[in-house]
């Protein structure tokens, strides 16, 4: 590549860690929100579940 | 099938709807993000710096270059939008905190305090990727300017919500505090966002044109990536607020329990 050109383009190799550094860790904060929320929301159903079934048991019994 | 176990099924049936629509959400987000980075990488032109290139580059095809060419500003693509969806968020949050000062509904509160949850997580996006920007063009991870000392403030008003929320025990207090605490903070929101516009001597960049000035090279990726980092938020937002509801329910079931086991 001519010198000049090389120069003029000399930013995008040192700034390009930074740039996809700032892409890939905004994307990864976000999924492991989301996955922290799915995992906890997957535990808490399975939680209602149970809950669901003994009421259903305590109810069948009292009649 | 009694009343509580009832309402139990009808509320699973509501949330089941609304995880489909916030899955849907998400990945429309995900779709117009993603389409926003690789325009925003292969498209958008680099813009030139301040640094003045003697003699000039001449390309193949003609096109002169007089500036050293500033990569780093492809990092606004995505900064920014995820920023502009911070504010949204905590202006949200005050919305609900308003509503729910006027109604005292615990869903306001919910709401409020989901928008909260959320927007603390798109605050730490900001700051991680404006860091990283800060230290390559101003060689330094951090500056005390207008733009990020007000940010900085935002941030810290926003941990300290959560804290309040914590240090009170009684739910209606909690909550009333908790609103009035959501709407102090939401102040911050348009201040750190006018504050470039207002104090000239900013150092932090900013669009000086009301039309932005920019051409549609590099507004259309712009646009998709606020709609889609939009999309994702409500996406995210209606996700965790499905899991706080998730949560009462656990704890009205158990109160139905205990009822019966009393019986």
């Amino acid at each position: 590549m001519d010198e000049i050109l090389a120069y003029a383009y000399s930013d995008v190799i040192v700034a390009a860690p930074y740039v996809i550094g700032a892409y890939v860790l905004i994307w990864v904060a976000l999924l492991i929100f989301v996955i922290i929320m799915l995992n906890s929301s997957k535990k808490t159903q399975s939680d209602i579940d149970a809950l669901r079934e003994a009421i259903e048991r305590r109810e069948k019994e009292q009649k | 099938m009694s009343n509580a176990l009832e309402h139990s099924y009808n509320l699973a049936q509501t949330r089941q709807k609304w995880t489909t629509i916030a899955v849907i959400a998400l990945i429309l987000g995900l779709v117009l993000t993603t389409f926003d980075v690789i325009w925003a990488f292969f498209r958008a032109p680099i813009v030139a710096s301040d640094v003045v290139i003697d003699p000039p580059a001449v390309l193949e095809g003609g096109t002169v270059i007089t500036n050293q060419l500033l990569f780093s500003q492809k990092i606004f693509y995505f900064h920014v939008p995820v920023a502009i969806v911070s504010f949204v968020l905590i202006i949200a949050a005050a919305v609900y905190a308003v509503l729910h000062l006027m109604h005292h509904s615990a869903e306001t509160d919910l709401r409020s305090k989901t928008c909260m949850e959320v927007g603390l997580v798109f605050i730490i996006g900001t700051m991680i990727s404006g860091d990283l920007w800060t230290r390559h063009d101003w060689g330094v991870w951090w500056v005390w300017e207008p733009r990020l000392t007000t940010y900085f403030i935002l941030t810290l008003l926003v941990i300290a919500y959560f804290v309040l929320r914590t240090a009170i025990d009684e739910p209606e207090r909690k909550a009333r505090f908790s609103a009035v605490f959501a709407i102090i903070a939401a102040i911050d929101a348009p201040i750190s966002f006018g504050i470039t516009r207002l104090i000239p001597s900013s150092i932090h960049p900013v669009l000086e044109r009301g039309d932005s000035g920019m051409s549609p090279d590099m507004l259309i990726p712009f646009v998709c990536g606020i709609f889609g980092m939009l999309l994702v938020a409500f996406g995210i937002f209606r996700l965790r607020l499905l899991l706080q509801e998730q949560k009462l329910e656990v704890e009205s079931l158990k109160a139905r329990l205990e009822e019966l086991d009393r019986q």
